[in-house]
């Protein structure tokens, strides 16, 4: 299933994607449009960001009494049907993590519905740290850059044969 | 208004212009419309991504209050559309009567970021120096000069871009670039995954802080000092490069004997960076030298030792040994070019360049007039009168410090004309206003020294009655009677035909190739075969070129202003510069959704600060200065974001103009640049 996930260590808190996405929902840069969302805290000095990771048994849908969020066939995102939506807020209390927020001009829920299988924020995130695909992928990535800080430092001849110079 | 695109339907590749990282773009249009602007995939400089900037390119395009006829000024202050010619043939009338009263260099022209550089800045040169005038100004008068000298007078050259991924240590001075260059975003944390350190030093926290290994706040404008105390560090533990040292450098025992003092506890008493930080900062470089990125910002740039704290980074990236290579300071070679420029050609010493006096390393370096003293010769108080001035793509009402100066200096010409987008504080002041053509609107030359590589820019669209800058100076040129001689190509295409011919390349060769062309493959550690652009061909530690125009020979740290001259009067110290993610200086700021992020100007304080003034959140407060004052709201921000004292105000808003408290009058020496961080001011509650 391909979901969104980030790569913490490579984001740098640019915004790019909480524009990108408010500008795909309300055609502006509204953070609060936004369906995924950069956490700087500047006090402790830490970024995280996150957005719906469509999990497997969503609380969301689960608890949504009128079918007002439904499982995508094609992208297996949990996508909110407006027009069944009848703004109760269950969703966003279900969810665990504060992936999902309540439109208030509409009077709906609004959550990621990966742009259909084209998610903006992850074609335009200039550092390289959202990804969209398998969530495994993320492991192995994370295993490759492992790799990349451990050979130096277990076998710290080698590093001096990178790129020459 | 009849805006014809380049073709009705398609993609059109091309590079972005809406600040100077110069990203690669698609242009998308249908049915004769610009309908989007998405990332082009496989140019190395942006690789397939970019910012919100990019797709606004369309607003500013299409934006309603664009100008895209002449303007005229009337006696009662409004403005009048008249056609081109008769907008031409005036200007150029009283280009001519100004050339015979007060001789040629009584006018100017000054060349603004929002047009760019390279041929765009040759045509404005290759103009005002056929018409016989030194008078050459930029934007670069109040950024990037400042650093092109630090590095040139040490190594000869200036890269701006290294390769931070290839790093295993990256040292940012003063720069938050996330905001003011994305693509290096990529290339930190492709570093910082294959296991490099960061170091940032800022006297504003920005969120790169926090990805940061250690972040520093050193009080404003003392970079310096660090830099000196990680020097002394390397010397006394002899950890520096001593190969580079013997062989191609010299000067080196004037800073090893001048490095002394700048023990751990002095730079912690000049920078208020404690001394185990600043050693664990040097062990550190000591662990990674040589492959090191030490990066300058436009921070370090607008301080009166602005230079010198520079040259003092570049020695130290020498002393490190990262010298010409990717990560450090690499050492570009230029593709084999025509020039636009004509220094050869036309004698411009004798005319007397405005600020070549007080700043020759300056004039002598970059062929570039000082706007803050064009100030004076404006209101009669200089050499000879400046009494006609070109402006393009430039807004020195908003960005050049002293506004009030410099209103008032502007409305004393006798012939102002600004060729811009939009109807700025400038433009208004103008005798004539000329509509400009946007990136969209013209096909360009650009290089990326740091790939060696050159790209053209492809025309997208045009509008009836808006041209490009090269008509301007060409329609100008030929009614001025040097047209045939300097401004003989009837079009861009043919200019860029000419100026790329010793190259070897071909205009078509660029069009097959919207990723670019390498113009030469890259080499490292060239001074091992040929000397540096240096006067002696070596690494200057110390300058003796500098000695020569009486300037310090090494770089000496001197504190900055704020902290020499405390007084009770003006208690806080206020930068400025710091940027705003969508705004580019002073541009932008007319297009609807980014301000929705940057709705309106405030300035920074911290919570104690705040409190001891009484003031609260968006209360609005009065900056004062010794050169005027400004009334703007406040935002307090946490405690850890600034250092006591410190306050922060965005340098472009043209509602809320900082430089109403900047003063123009205290200069680097070198450079010339204005003091735009470290400003004393005191905060009144209104």
């Amino acid at each position: 299933m391909m979901v969104i996930f980030v790569e913490l260590d490579r984001c740098l808190a640019c915004r790019n994607c909480e524009r990108v996405c408010s500008f795909q929902e309300a055609g502006g840069f509204k953070r609060e449009d936004s369906n995924i969302w950069v956490q700087v805290d500047l006090a402790k000095r830490s970024i995280f960001t996150m957005t719906c990771l469509q999990c497997e048994t969503a609380l969301c849908l689960e608890v949504c009494p009128t079918k007002g969020l439904v499982r995508d066939p094609k992208t297996n995102a949990v996508v909110v049907d407006e027009a069944a939506c009848v703004g109760c807020k269950m969703c966003v209390a279900a969810c665990p993590f504060g992936n999902i927020h309540f439109e208030n001009k509409r009077q709906v829920a609004a959550k990621c519905n990966l742009c259909n299988g084209d998610p903006q924020c992850v074609k335009n995130c200039m550092s390289g740290a959202l990804h969209f695909g398998d969530i495994n992928d993320l492991a192995a990535i994370k295993r490759q850059h492992t790799d990349k800080k451990l050979i130096p430092k277990a076998f710290p001849n080698r590093e001096k044969s990178k790129n020459g110079h | 208004m009849d805006i014809k695109t380049i073709k009705q339907n398609g993609v059109i590749h091309t590079l972005c212009r809406m600040c100077d990282t110069r990203c690669a773009i698609d242009v998308h249009l249908k049915n004769g419309v610009m309908a989007d602007i998405t990332p082009f995939e496989g140019h190395p400089i942006n690789q397939g991504k970019m910012c919100p900037r990019g797709s606004a390119a369309i607003d500013q395009f299409y934006h309603i209050n664009r100008i895209h006829k002449p303007l005229k000024k009337q006696p009662d202050g409004t403005f009048t559309e008249i056609s081109r010619r008769q907008a031409f043939d005036e200007i150029a009338e009283k280009i001519d009567l100004l050339r015979q009263s007060h001789g040629a260099r009584s006018i100017g022209v000054w060349k603004g970021e929002g047009v760019g550089f390279l041929q765009q800045e040759e045509y404005a040169r290759r103009f005002v120096h056929a018409l016989g005038s030194p008078n050459y100004f930029s934007n670069d008068s109040a950024c990037y000069n400042g650093r092109y000298l630090g590095h040139s007078l040490v190594t000869g050259f200036w890269n701006a871009f290294p390769e931070f991924s290839t790093a295993d240590l990256i040292l940012l001075f003063g720069t938050n670039p996330p905001m003011c260059h994305p693509p290096f975003m990529r290339e930190f944390a492709d570093a910082r995954q294959s296991g490099a350190k960061l170091v940032v030093i800022d006297p504003r926290l920005n969120p790169i802080a926090c990805y940061a290994d250690i972040y520093a706040q050193p009080y404003p404008g003392t970079d310096g000092a660090l830099g000196w105390g990680l020097i002394r560090h390397l010397i006394e533990t002899k950890n520096y490069d001593s190969e580079l040292v013997e062989r191609y450098s010299i000067g080196f025992e004037q800073i090893a004997r001048y490095a002394k003092r700048f023990t751990p506890q002095y730079v912690e008493e000049q920078s208020g960076i404690f001394s185990e930080v600043v050693v664990d900062i040097a062990e550190m470089i000591i662990k990674y030298s040589p492959r090191m990125s030490i990066f300058a910002g436009t921070g370090l740039e607008h301080y009166e030792n602005g230079v010198n704290n520079v040259r003092t980074l570049a020695s130290l990236s020498c002393l490190c040994g990262a010298l010409d290579i990717g990560c450090g300071l690499f050492w570009p070679e230029e593709m084999e070019r025509r020039k636009l420029t004509i220094y050869d050609e036309v004698s411009l010493l004798n005319q007397k360049p405005i600020g070549a006096d007080k700043f020759a390393a300056l004039y002598d370096l970059r062929k570039e007039c000082h706007s803050m003293s064009a100030m004076d010769y404006m209101l009669g108080k200089g050499e000879y009168p400046l009494k006609g001035l070109i402006v393009t793509g430039a807004n020195p009402a908003v960005t050049n410090p002293n506004t009030h100066k410099v209103e008032k200096a502007f409305s004393n010409l006798d012939l102002l004309v600004v060729n811009d987008f939009f109807l700025t504080p400038t433009a208004k002041l103008a005798h004539y206003v000329l509509p400009a053509a946007s990136f969209l609107e013209r096909s360009e030359l650009h290089f990326f020294p740091k790939h060696q590589m050159v790209n053209l820019t492809q025309k997208v669209a045009e509008i009836e009655g808006v041209k490009n800058d090269y008509l301007l100076w060409h329609d100008l040129a030929h009614r001025l009677g040097f047209g045939d001689t300097y401004f003989p190509w009837e079009n861009e295409e043919d200019v860029m035909q000419w100026i790329l011919e010793p190259s070897g390349i071909r205009l078509e060769d660029l069009h097959d190739h919207p990723e670019g062309l390498v113009y030469k493959p890259i080499q490292y550690k060239k001074y091992k075969t040929r000397p540096l652009p240096t006067p002696s061909g070596k690494i200057e530690f110390a300058s003796a070129y500098l000695k020569k125009f009486g300037l310090s020979e090494i770089p000496e740290y001197i504190p900055p202003y704020h902290i020499r001259q405390k007084s009770k009067d003006f208690p806080f110290t206020l930068t400025t510069g710091a940027r705003k993610s969508l705004f580019y200086h002073s541009r932008h700021q007319n297009i609807a959704r980014f301000r929705t992020v940057h709705p309106k100007a405030e300035v920074e304080i911290r919570p104690d600060d705040a409190a001891d003034l009484g003031i609260k959140d968006n209360d609005v407060v009065r900056i004062v200065s010794e050169i005027g004052s400004l009334e703007i709201p406040a935002k307090i921000v946490r405690k850890s974001e600034l250092r006591r004292g410190v306050i922060e105000i965005y340098h472009g808003w043209e509602e809320w103009r900082v430089n109403s408290v900047t003063p123009d009058n205290i200069n680097d020496p070198i450079s010339g640049f204005p003091l735009l961080k470290g400003i004393p001011v005191r905060i009144e509650r209104i």
